[in-house]
């Protein structure tokens, strides 16, 4: 019998609500779920096949994937010492000089490759997802010729920030 | 007296049907009476905003919704303060939830601005600060807290969890592991698919489509650390693409919200390491 | 009796003239074993909805509604992610003004512009002090930044140091680092 009342207990409550639930009354408030300005919303949701389709993999390519992040790698521990060295020599040879300012280029051009792919993707905007790598391909070749352009006819990028710093 | 014999086992044979809403109340609702011991005690009211919206009605924008519970009659955790809402305030407000202990990941959600399992977040006792609780960030929501997670299971299934193997061992039964070999599974076979780490990325946010994400890369790596697995090379080659691994850039907000303490960040690094031997 | 027997003809010529019927109105009636027991028998008629439209198509529908959950606008601000965005943005700024300036300097003659190195600094050097710091210290801090929060990835990339407690060390260990270098060289 104790156990038949103990049991029905939780019932009588919901009966009788808490009186502090009942005082309160859910107040509403007008949510932005997103930014008014937002750059490139999502698509509506969209499923190919049904939940027991796996999910398709993306297709390889010999310049994507390992290698191309080996090679990054690569570059970007290059430009470790390659940033220590001009602080501690004072002053670069302009075959260093030349060295630095191409491993920069490169792994910049990486940096803004991986940013493109990022935030316009190929599946999103197929039009400006190939607009903005020849842009960055132009970009970079006019920097790699600019900086030649830089390095034989002024004194070198490392010995122009170094006057400039010390102006 | 055998007929109260017989009400007696028609009670016993009902029981199951009383007993999961007997429980759920009892764990999402301290007992006034039995565990205050004083009722006196300073109400210690704290409001949860909560995000809703309803699929019945599609045109209306998302909104916050605010609650506010006495601290003394709610259980510690997240998944109780939900569940007494759900059940004494507003019985539409939809979110998941099973286990109510961190093993099925139903509760996942972002709480307080971080994704966790409500079941596993203590309520903060600072009743001056009002809490936030939202679905998992940028995923569909199919209603209020729930969000849909076809696609994460899609993508599970594209990397095939399973052993794979074509050779039958040696004497004809289980597939055996040395004990060091065993011990590279673990914090990989803990995962339980919450979903918290892959929609903390914010690259799985931009890319979810082909990008693989957190979650699945560490059961992915679960899989190519597994001795017994003989598709390692196939396995590896799948994910050679810029997409499935490779918009990983270290952000690291995946280890920082596991709410199983696991540490997803360090098994895309292992992968990304394999992946230069290969 | 008479009833009984009425009941009991009809049926047979019932089955005899449509086998499926007898069958369907039996397994509808109620059995009498259930009746015994108490329990109704339950009976699940063909469904006659009147929602004509596809039912595979109805949750494709309703997948196009759906809102996308809010996301950077509410995640917790954290050294992991803000850091990296931090990284990114940084990296995006130096590299962008290098590409500015070398692409410009490559269309200077063409443009009339002089962009040496020489009427640079002499322009810098024409600059008040507190705008030499300032303007240094905006050029030095992305870069100290970059560079240290490059380090930090690069041993992650290892596998080490990738637990909680040492990423937040590490990281807030970058920010003091790099704007007390940048500080030394925005003071040189």
């Amino acid at each position: 019998m104790a156990s038949i009342a103990r049991q029905s207990s939780p019932l009588l409550r919901s009966a009788f609500r808490a009186p502090f639930a009942t005082k309160n009354v859910a107040q509403v408030v007008a949510f932005h779920a997103s930014a008014k300005k937002q750059i490139l919303p999502p698509l509506p949701q969209t499923i190919q096949g049904t939940m027991n389709d796996p999910a398709p993999i993306p297709k390889s390519h010999p310049t994507e994937g390992s290698y191309h992040w080996t090679f990054e790698r690569i570059v970007s521990a290059g430009l470790v010492p390659l940033c220590i060295a001009p602080f501690a020599a004072g002053s670069m040879s302009p075959v260093m000089d030349a060295v630095i300012c191409s491993a920069i280029v490169v792994h910049s051009h990486i940096g803004f490759h991986a940013s493109i792919t990022d935030y316009f993707p190929t599946r999103r905007v197929p039009k400006t997802h190939t607009f903005m790598i020849w842009l960055l391909r132009a970009f970079t070749l006019s920097t790699a010729v600019g900086l030649y352009e830089f390095e034989t006819n002024d004194v070198g990028v490392t010995e122009a920030l170094r006057r400039v710093w010390n102006a | 007296m055998a007929a109260l014999r017989t009400t007696s086992r028609l009670f016993a044979s009902s029981k199951p049907l009383f007993r999961p809403a007997a429980f759920t109340r009892s764990y999402a609702t301290v007992d006034a009476l039995s565990q205050d011991p004083n009722p006196s005690e300073q109400p210690r009211v704290k409001t949860f905003h909560v995000y809703r919206w309803n699929p019945d009605q599609p045109t209306e924008k998302p909104k916050m919704q605010s609650y506010s519970l006495d601290l003394n009659k709610t259980g510690p955790m997240m998944l109780d303060a939900l569940i007494r809402i759900k059940n004494e305030m507003d019985p539409t407000l939809t979110f998941r939830r099973s286990c109510r202990e961190g093993i099925c990941g139903s509760c996942a959600m972002n709480i307080d601005g971080v994704n966790t399992l409500a079941c596993l977040c203590r309520i903060p006792t600072d009743t001056a600060k009002e809490s936030r609780i939202y679905p998992l960030p940028h995923t569909y929501v199919v209603k209020d807290l729930v969000p849909d997670l076809t696609y994460f299971y899609k993508q599970y299934k594209s990397i095939k969890p399973y052993l794979q193997r074509d050779t039958p061992t040696a004497d004809g039964l289980e597939n055996r592991q040395s004990p060091e070999e065993r011990k590279k599974l673990d914090g990989l076979y803990e995962c339980i698919l919450c979903a918290c780490c892959s929609t903390s990325c914010p690259s799985y946010w931009w890319n979810s489509e082909e990008y693989l994400g957190p979650a699945i890369l560490l059961q992915s790596y679960r899989w190519l650390a597994d001795s017994r697995d003989e598709k390692t090379a196939e396995r590896k080659a799948a994910l050679d693409n810029s997409m499935s691994v490779y918009r990983c850039h270290t952000i690291l907000n995946c280890s920082r919200t596991c709410p199983k303490g696991l540490n997803p960040a360090r098994a895309i690094a292992e992968i990304k390491k394999m992946m230069t031997a290969h | 009796m008479l009833s009984q027997k009425v009941a009991q003809q009809s049926l047979r010529r019932l089955a005899v003239q449509q086998p499926y019927a007898l069958r369907w109105s039996l397994m509808n009636s109620v059995s009498p074993a259930a009746v015994a027991l108490g329990r109704a028998v339950q009976t699940r008629h063909a469904a006659t909805s009147s929602n004509s439209s596809d039912p595979t198509k109805l949750l494709a529908q309703q997948r196009l509604n759906r809102p996308v959950s809010p996301h950077l606008s509410i995640y917790r601000p954290q050294i992991t992610w803000i850091g990296s965005s931090i990284h990114r943005i940084t990296g995006i700024a130096l590299s962008g003004s290098l590409y500015l300036y070398a692409s410009a300097y490559l269309a200077s003659p063409m443009l009339g512009w002089d962009l040496g190195s020489a009427s640079a600094a002499a322009a810098f050097a024409a600059l008040p002090v507190v705008a030499k710091v300032a303007l240094k210290t905006t050029m030095a801090l992305p870069f100290t930044y970059h560079c240290m929060n490059g380090v930090r990835h690069l041993i992650w990339d290892t596998g080490a140091g990738l637990t909680n407690p040492q990423v937040i060390k590490s990281g807030w260990t970058v920010v003091g680092l790099s704007t007390l270098s940048a500080l030394i060289l925005a003071f040189l």
